[in-house]
């Protein structure tokens, strides 16, 4: 029952613009049609709708007034970092603004000694590790597109990385931050020093979708760089070995900063695109790199090595400087775009599986592959059992892209189905809510509910997004929530 | 007053050998000297579920109740009805070795469980107080308790991948999952740890293990200037070793905490526990570098490792309980890590002034300060204020972790929550609408 077809109406979009004017100026609205195409959705090209305005503010105050007027027209808001996100959590609403965070793109503060870094939310990931580099510190979380994603986004989709085995994913380096709320309010959480008073909202926050305000600064943990780094290169005949490795190396006591694996697909595309040195015609490969303290990565190498051999690896390699440890990377990092040398179109799936249970699971995989007929290419997050498979097809063959969608959802029921999540990092956004009800049950969901409409009891801030259907909010005090007529009879919903 | 057959319903729920009335069995339930009218021990999880909807529907409060060595936390309770003890739900369902993961119920003791998970060479990182009192999972995730080694793994939220809740209505709920990597709905887990048992009763909880380190020393070193110190810890701090934990002892602490271990610290000088686990080489190499800076910094050293060091550790994370009794109050305080000097100095001006005894173990490479002052009535309110005031103008922290009711009638215990408070008041509301569950004590 969506009331706002008010924005049909050129007065009332006139006077809203007006408004928007007035808190942000000129240039920080944006309303002809050629310019809100290019916001129409993010990296989930799949799914697009154009927003009414989008606004890009420079403050948080800007926003609290731009949130104000949405709250009193009912109009629903969609925060927008740079647009890399995979679920289609910045795609816009129906007869919503979008809120672009790119202009706040400051880096506030830089505290060495304290280990911190303060930033505006539209500041890019990489820029938090180049500011802190000259005093041999880094920020931990990097996921692949970290040249161009912003640390708003990061903390909306709690990103991982690859390295986050070890060191963990945005939510293990975020200790507070400044947020409007869903009503316009600003709020500060958490902060620089550590076990403030009061519930953890920073940890409910982190990867909350955009669902519960935007995010108007972040404070970050940075982390020293390691004594030493060591990387290993392992071939395989075939993925199931590579599996092995990696529950192997962890069931020996080493945690690695990180390990990927890749299939045929992904190494064939790969060599042909940029050479990294990879033997082609492998079944699989894995990457495990180590760091620490020199001893350790030193003690921990030939425990490494051991396993690796245990479990049948054919060639094994030890880059022996950054050079060839970054020619190894390359390789990982590049295998997304060069897979459209093999495919003309891919999806990219995202669920995370037990790390003992990689082997069975890409065995399954395979099978759905074949039934299907569709071919899947697997790169992945091996050490925290996080999968990337990339399932290829042509856009141009009818029902393919339908088959696909078909068989990338058949993959997170094996995932869910030993134990693991249908998304590790991408985020539920708007591409899976159908299959959260896998994982949670109504009680869960119910719960998830409750923390949504303390923020947002309008359901206004990135509505329709990660909840597989529209829950309505309940006035505290209210036991049952009785249904509107309209609703029992299936004429519409509410928000 | 809880009605004679909602008593009667209560029982029956639990059984006779689980439900506890007698006023002299119920004293070691009391909380700030109030007494619950009944103490139920639920076998599983739809007893606990039975017993919420009962004391939902009646509207009787109910205090979660793990070993109830923390049950010193938070304000004076408006009302204790019902405690329900998680005495019984001491089970682990699952200790996946190979993925590092275990789920166990709530009710279980943190060494019963390391016991079990050290059997796989495995530990879950925590290191709180109150081990040697049986201090549940439950209690540690509620009361989001750590100990020194947080420097190097961090605190519950680190870990706590999946958690079972069951709601003041007595809906049982989940939240998170069973993989180290999860991004699926919102992170509910993150919510409970420091929730205090106000938005739920915490019955399961899956976490993320370690592989336990190979081997462990722990460098002392004592320094007669606070700020060489200081220059001490920000320069290991800014180095690359990888420190387990970094203790600084102030000297009325260290004194004490001397005696006890035969470290031969002088009065008056500040102490440093260097700890670092790891392969032995890595230990031993580390350890080297450390004390190299250390004594860079006229700081004068000592190595231990074995029982003596386990001895230390012991007592740093028991401190104050074990250590220094009668008539002190517990505060934890979150600041800087450069902004310790400054408290360590006020600490030690306010205890000339005051005529108060103050005893201070800092977590140096966190900046969470766990102080103990021991003094009279007045002269204790009079120096928590004092301290209040101070932290509060550099954006810092005070919490009460335990003090007489007195001092509790008289002194804030959280302090300023600060503008995050409206909308935590909200999740409660919304979690427990007629606020049954810890009312008064917390949000």
């Amino acid at each position: 029952m969506t009331t706002q077809h008010k924005t049909n109406s050129a007065s009332w979009k006139n006077k809203f613009r007006e408004k928007l004017i007035e808190i942000i100026g000129k240039d920080g609205v944006i309303h002809s049609e050629d310019e809100l195409l290019a916001y129409d959705c993010d990296a989930l090209t799949g799914y697009r709708i154009k927003p009414i305005f989008v606004v890009l503010p420079t403050n948080a105050k800007q926003i609290s007034e731009v949130i104000r007027e949405c709250y009193n027209e009912n109009i629903p808001f969609v925060p927008r970092g740079a647009g890399t996100g995979l679920s289609g959590g910045a795609l816009p609403t129906d007869e919503g603004i979008v809120i672009s965070l790119s202009k706040m793109n400051k880096i506030l503060d830089v505290d060495i000694p304290n280990q911190r870094v303060v930033v505006e939310p539209g500041v890019v990931n990489l820029w938090v590790t180049n500011a802190v580099s000259p005093y041999g510190y880094y920020y931990a979380p990097d996921p692949s597109s970290q040249i161009v994603c912003t640390i708003g986004g990061n903390v909306a989709e709690n990103s991982g990385g690859v390295h986050c085995l070890k060191y963990g994913v945005t939510t293990n380096h975020v200790l507070g931050v400044e947020m409007v709320m869903p009503d316009g309010e600003i709020i500060e959480i958490g902060g620089k020093a550590l076990d403030y008073p009061g519930y953890d909202l920073t940890g409910l926050v982190v990867g909350s979708e955009g669902l519960l305000g935007i995010v108007t600064k972040v404070t970050l943990k940075i982390i020293k760089k390691p004594e030493a780094v060591k990387t290993l290169f392992a071939s395989y005949d075939n993925v199931e070995d590579a599996g092995a490795s990696v529950s192997g190396i962890t069931a020996r006591g080493v945690i690695p900063a990180g390990m990927e694996i890749m299939d045929s697909f992904c190494i064939k595309s790969v060599e042909e695109t940029i050479g990294a040195g990879y033997p082609i015609d492998a079944g699989a490969i894995l990457l495990v790199e180590l760091d620490g303290p020199l001893a350790e990565v030193e003690a921990q190498l030939p425990i490494v090595e051991e396993v690796l051999k245990e479990n049948n690896a054919i060639q094994i390699k030890i880059a022996k400087n950054a050079k060839e440890r970054d020619l190894l990377w390359k390789g990982r990092k590049s295998a997304f775009p060069a897979m459209g040398r093999i495919s003309s179109d891919y999806y990219v799936q995202d669920g995370v599986i037990p790390r003992s249970k990689l082997a069975e699971v890409l065995g399954e995989i395979g099978e759905l592959s074949k039934k299907y007929g569709l071919r899947v290419a697997n790169v992945f997050h091996a050490g925290d059992g996080n999968l990337h498979p990339l399932v290829l097809y042509d856009a141009s063959k009818k029902g393919d892209l339908d088959k696909t969608l078909e068989l990338a959802g058949e993959i997170l029921k094996v995932c869910v189905d030993k134990g693991g999540s249908i998304t590790g990092e991408h985020g539920v956004g708007h591409d899976k809510k159908r299959f959260l009800s896998l994982m949670f049950s109504d009680n869960d969901l119910d719960a998830m509910n409750l923390i949504r409409c303390a923020f947002d009891n309008k359901g206004l801030c990135n509505p329709g997004k990660l909840f597989p259907t529209p829950r309505t909010c309940v006035e505290p005090g209210m036991k049952k929530f009785e249904e509107h007529p309209v609703q029992k009879a299936g004429m519409g919903e509410m928000y | 007053m809880i009605k004679k057959s909602v008593t009667k319903k209560l029982k029956s729920i639990v059984g006779e050998k689980n439900t506890i009335l007698e006023k002299e069995e119920l004293e070691a339930f009391s909380i700030d000297n109030v007494l619950p009218e009944i103490v139920l021990s639920p076998d599983n999880i739809e007893q606990v579920s039975e017993i919420m909807k009962l004391a939902s529907k009646e509207s009787l409060s109910v205090i979660p109740w793990g070993s109830g060595t923390k049950s010193d936390l938070g304000n004076k309770p408006d009302r204790v009805d019902i405690v329900i003890s998680t005495n019984n739900l001491n089970r682990i369902i699952e200790h996946e070795a190979s993925d590092l993961v275990a789920t166990t119920q709530s009710g279980i003791s943190l060494s019963s469980l390391q016991k079990e998970l050290n059997k796989e060479n495995q530990f879950l990182a925590l290191d709180p107080p109150h081990i040697n009192k049986d201090a549940t999972i439950g209690g540690i995730i509620a009361t989001n308790d750590s100990g020194p080694e947080r420097l190097r793994y961090g605190t519950a939220r680190e870990f706590l991948i999946g958690i079972k809740v069951v709601k003041a209505d007595g809906s049982i709920f989940k939240g998170g999952s069973k993989v180290v990597k999860n991004v699926a709905g919102y992170d509910l887990p993150k919510l409970y740890v420091g929730s205090l048992g106000t938005l739920g009763i915490i019955v399961e909880a899956t976490f993320r293990l370690y592989p336990v380190p190979e081997y462990s020393e722990t460098y002392v070193a004592s320094f007669s200037s606070l700020e060489n110190c200081h220059k001490t810890i920000l320069t290991l701090l800014n180095s690359n070793l990888v420190l387990t934990s970094l203790e600084l002892l102030n000297p009325g602490l260290a004194t004490l905490i001397s005696k006890r271990n035969n470290l031969d610290i002088n009065d008056s000088e500040y102490c440093l526990a260097i700890g670092i686990k790891n392969v032995e080489k890595a230990v031993k190499d580390q350890i080297f570098a450390a004390k190299k800076i250390s004594e860079q910094n006229g700081g004068n050293g000592l190595l231990i490792s074995g029982s003596q060091e386990e001895k230390l550790w012991e007592d740093v994370r028991n401190f104050p309980w074990d250590l220094v009794k009668a008539e002190s109050v517990v505060c934890k305080v979150g600041i800087l890590v450069t902004q310790i000097p400054a408290v360590l100095n006020m600490v030690k001006q306010l205890s000339d002034e005051n005529g108060v005894e103050i005893f201070v173990s800092t977590r140096a490479g966190n900046g969470i300060c766990i102080i103990a002052i021991r003094g009279e009535g007045s002269s204790i309110t009079n120096a928590l204020n004092d301290m209040r005031d101070f932290i509060s103008t550099f954006g810092g922290s005070l919490v009460i972790q335990e003090a007489s009711t007195e001092i509790k009638e008289q002194f804030d215990i959280w302090g300023d929550i600060g503008s995050g408070l409206g909308i935590m008041k909200r999740i409660k509301s919304n979690f427990d609408p007629d606020n049954i569950l810890n009312p008064g004590r917390y949000i």
